[in-house]
């Protein structure tokens, strides 16, 4: 355990560091969020008065400390463009994010890991060859693509799902499944991929271990040999790379949000830094950055249940 | 057996979706989250469109762009063209109960003139409010100024509800209050915004339909696929190349009109090599505006040569696109001691449409030995470069102003809002502030010809086309009028 208490240590560290990288980015951008939110007709004065009121015109460490100090009594701020406090679209955006991140991992899981064993359990059957060509089309394939064509048969030509769209699933939970289904189905077919090609390699690797052997001279069944035995030792390798997928899902699925028109932290982000709406874009990164962090910190406990050596 | 259960369920699924059957909801994508939701702070064409279903306007414009009324049922000039008498609607109320009067007139006008305002460009020239009694207001200008009443028919002449403004102060922005067939619900930052009837609407029968929503879809084939699927009624932009596609059994139609506003590209008049004008009328006659209308926009654009589409009355000649002539641009270009060449770095949008313009733009130019760098910026940074004067040439088009003053003024005259060419002569400036002036618009046009007389051989701004309004609409929809401010009107909408 203080291995994992160490780390919970160094979250908040982390977090400082990260938002003292994004204010520092910003800055830099070219472009200042004045011209942005007030575009071609702006006058001089209503610029002026924007800029006191966004407190732009101070320093850029002093912008950081006025930010700093409020984010450590709770306040987010509010939103440069549309002046609503930011907390409300965090609170909008990361549910739908988390769904649409863990959605596309189940999926991933679902179809990854039946075939990974079944390729591995296998090597010169059938199955290692469907997914093994699986696998490729998945990885080759871009995911936004397949979105596309996800749109065109399952909402245009058999009008089964809505083409896009979002429905929160406190209001309508039949409508949020439906209009998540192919986002989760697009983007999980993808990771898929990826994941089933892990499964398997780890699967092989452990299946020519000793002890693997020792378990069929006993007389175990194939099954007994492959779930019993090897899953367990395959699934470290796994379970890190699982992590790292999460972890991406969270950041970003910018695309993905983008053709299904699901408002989710992605899309919040990038939109924000188009609009220059620097209180957004900090907000956002933290929050991703966190969902990061915890990931992390759970693939982390993951192992040590899997393996309790990894945790000493 | 197992298909048929699973289609039904899909089906019931599906009906889950869509609510009641008896609310009648229009679904517009619009390809832009709209920001704050006050007329006064309102910088792009999204808002507008929202804008236009929660408040009402002291007057409107007519499918022909005429001016109508709407809150002002009628008005008076002056004879020194300096004051407007507005006679306004009766027993009208807000959305919130306040009532609409002259009193509400004035408190939004001199809201649209606080330092804080986008309008205050806009009403500079309002000297005197005064409130002769309810329902009639007199507004005083400094000078006279012919586009007034068109300022009326946008976002100046929107009315907010002067009690809600002083309830909400700086949260006005997130609970709009007007006189609209719209009252604001709720929105979901960047997926939607719900508009529900407003049921004591002044308008008798009107609206038709009980809930608007507005759609964020930021991809115009995003857009385009849910029209095709039902989920969108009217889309905001249609992709160009799909124009050739929609075929009979389509379930929608699509709107292409002119829209009032051009696209080009400014140059920096302040800088070698385009301080010289000779070299940016070689620049301007190589370029064959047609060829770019067809290839990256379908045909769905007009080819042009001046601010002023052809549903303005300033039109003119001008708007003639010039030949290509190599020869005169060569020699053009030996006049100016460029015989061999140059090359600069043009900034423009992201867009793919706007960077094929731009690749075009570099072919056409290559003949004559000039060779241009494309560079892509985002519109906060190009109108900072724009401001600045530090770029040397820059692709901003404008979306368009029913009056031809709100589409050439601050571009053209010295020290304009919006010339960032840094251009200016005093011949150009005296006929712009002369077609302010006069009110007639004959009289107008022949100071706006003279004006792009000088301007189309000046070439502070190349001028290349004016985009069409393109909308998709499902066939299910009905009442849709077309309005050339390219502005969807939704109170008439019905299916």
């Amino acid at each position: 355990m203080p291995k994992i208490l160490k780390r919970i240590s160094l979250v908040l560290p982390t977090l400082l560091l990260v938002s003292i990288v994004i204010f520092s980015l910003l800055a830099i951008l070219p472009g200042d969020p004045v011209t942005a939110i007030l575009g071609q007709e702006a006058t001089p004065e209503a610029a002026l008065a924007l800029r006191a009121q966004l407190g732009l015109d101070n320093p850029i460490y002093v912008q950081y400390g006025h930010w700093l100090w409020a984010v450590l009594h709770g306040d987010l701020g509010r939103s440069f463009v549309d002046h609503s406090p930011v907390v409300d679209s965090l609170m909008q955006r990361l549910p739908v994010t988390i769904e649409l991140a863990l959605g596309s991992f189940l999926v991933a899981v679902l179809i990854a890991v039946p075939a990974g064993i079944m390729a591995a359990a296998r090597p010169r059957g059938i199955a290692n060859y469907v997914s093994t060509f699986i696998a490729l089309f998945g990885m080759s394939v871009p995911h936004f693509w397949l979105g596309m064509m996800f749109i065109v048969l399952f909402a245009v030509k058999l009008g089964w799902l809505p083409a896009s769209g979002y429905v929160p699933f406190s209001e309508d939970w039949h409508g949020n499944l439906l209009a998540m289904l192919m986002p989760v189905v697009a983007t999980g077919l993808r990771e898929s991929a990826i994941l089933m090609r892990m499964v398997r390699s780890s699967l092989l690797e452990v299946l020519n271990e000793d002890y693997i052997r020792t378990a069929f001279s006993k007389g175990l069944k194939d099954w007994q040999v492959v779930i019993g035995h090897a899953l367990r030792n395959a699934m470290i390798p796994v379970v890190t790379a699982s992590g790292l997928m999460v972890s991406g899902l969270l950041g970003g699925l910018v695309i993905t949000e983008s053709i299904f028109g699901i408002p989710g932290m992605g899309k919040m982000i990038v939109d924000a830094i188009f609009q220059r709406d620097y209180v957004t874009v900090q907000a956002g990164v933290m929050a991703a950055a966190l969902m990061v962090i915890i990931v992390n910190l759970a693939v982390d406990l993951l192992y040590s249940m899997i393996d309790p050596r990894i945790a000493k | 057996m197992a298909k048929r259960l699973a289609s039904l369920m899909v089906t019931g699924l599906m009906a889950g979706i869509g609510g009641s059957a008896t609310a009648m909801t229009i679904n517009i994508s619009l390809d832009n989250d709209p920001g704050k939701l006050d007329p006064t702070r309102s910088s792009m064409i999204a808002e507008r469109m929202v804008y236009q279903s929660i408040f009402d306007k002291l007057l409107d414009l007519d499918e022909t762009g005429k001016i109508i009324p709407m809150l002002a049922q009628r008005w008076t000039v002056s004879d020194d063209k300096k004051t407007y008498t507005l006679f306004l609607q009766k027993g009208v109320k807000f959305q919130d109960g306040t009532p609409f009067n002259a009193k509400a007139v004035e408190f939004n006008l001199r809201r649209g003139q606080e330092n804080n305002s986008l309008r205050k460009n806009d009403l500079k020239y309002v000297k005197q409010i005064t409130v002769v009694d309810d329902a009639t207001i007199k507004l005083e200008l400094s000078e006279p100024f012919a586009p007034f009443l068109s300022i009326l028919t946008d976002r100046a002449g929107m009315m907010s509800s002067p009690d809600a403004v002083k309830k909400f102060g700086e949260d006005y922005v997130n609970n709009p209050v007007g006189t609209g067939p719209f009252i604001y619900k709720g929105r979901l930052k960047g997926a939607t915004l719900t508009l529900d009837k407003n049921p004591n609407y002044w308008q008798a029968g009107l609206p038709k339909a009980d809930q608007v929503v507005y759609k964020i879809m930021s991809d115009v084939n995003v857009a385009f696929n849910n029209l095709r699927s039902g989920q969108v009624d009217i889309t905001n932009r249609f992709p160009y190349k799909e124009l050739s596609n929609t075929n009979a059994g389509a379930k929608y139609t699509v709107i292409n009109k002119p829209s009032l506003g051009f696209r080009g590209f400014y140059f920096n008049t302040s800088k070698p090599p385009f301080d010289k004008k000779e070299v940016r009328e070689a620049i301007d006659i190589l370029i064959d505006r047609a060829a770019i209308a067809k290839v990256v926009y379908n045909g769905a654009v007009s080819a042009g040569h001046s601010p002023f589409s052809k549903s303005q009355f300033a039109n003119g000649p001008a708007d003639v696109p010039p030949k290509v002539d190599l020869a005169k641009a060569k020699a053009l270009l030996k006049a100016a001691g460029k015989e061999t060449g140059f090359s600069f770095r043009m900034t423009l949008p992201t867009t793919p449409e706007e960077l094929q313009v731009g690749q075009m733009v570099q072919g056409m130019l290559r003949p004559a030995g000039i060779s241009v760098t494309l560079e892509k910026a985002d519109l906060a940074t190009q109108i900072e470069s724009g401001k600045a004067g530090t770029y040397e040439a820059l692709m901003v088009g404008w979306s368009g102003r029913p009056d031809p003053d709100q589409n050439i003024y601050d571009f053209a005259v010295t020290n304009g809002s919006l010339n960032y060419s840094k251009y200016g002569t005093k011949e150009v400036d005296a006929l712009l502030q002369q077609a302010r002036i006069e009110s007639e618009d004959a009289k107008r046009k022949v100071f706006y010809d003279k004006a792009m007389q000088i301007l189309v051989v000046d070439v502070p701004y190349v001028y290349l086309n004016h985009d069409n309004v393109l909308f998709g609409i499902s066939k299910a929809v009905k009442g849709f009028k077309f309005v050339p401010d390219g502005v969807i009107r939704t109170v008439t909408l019905s299916k």
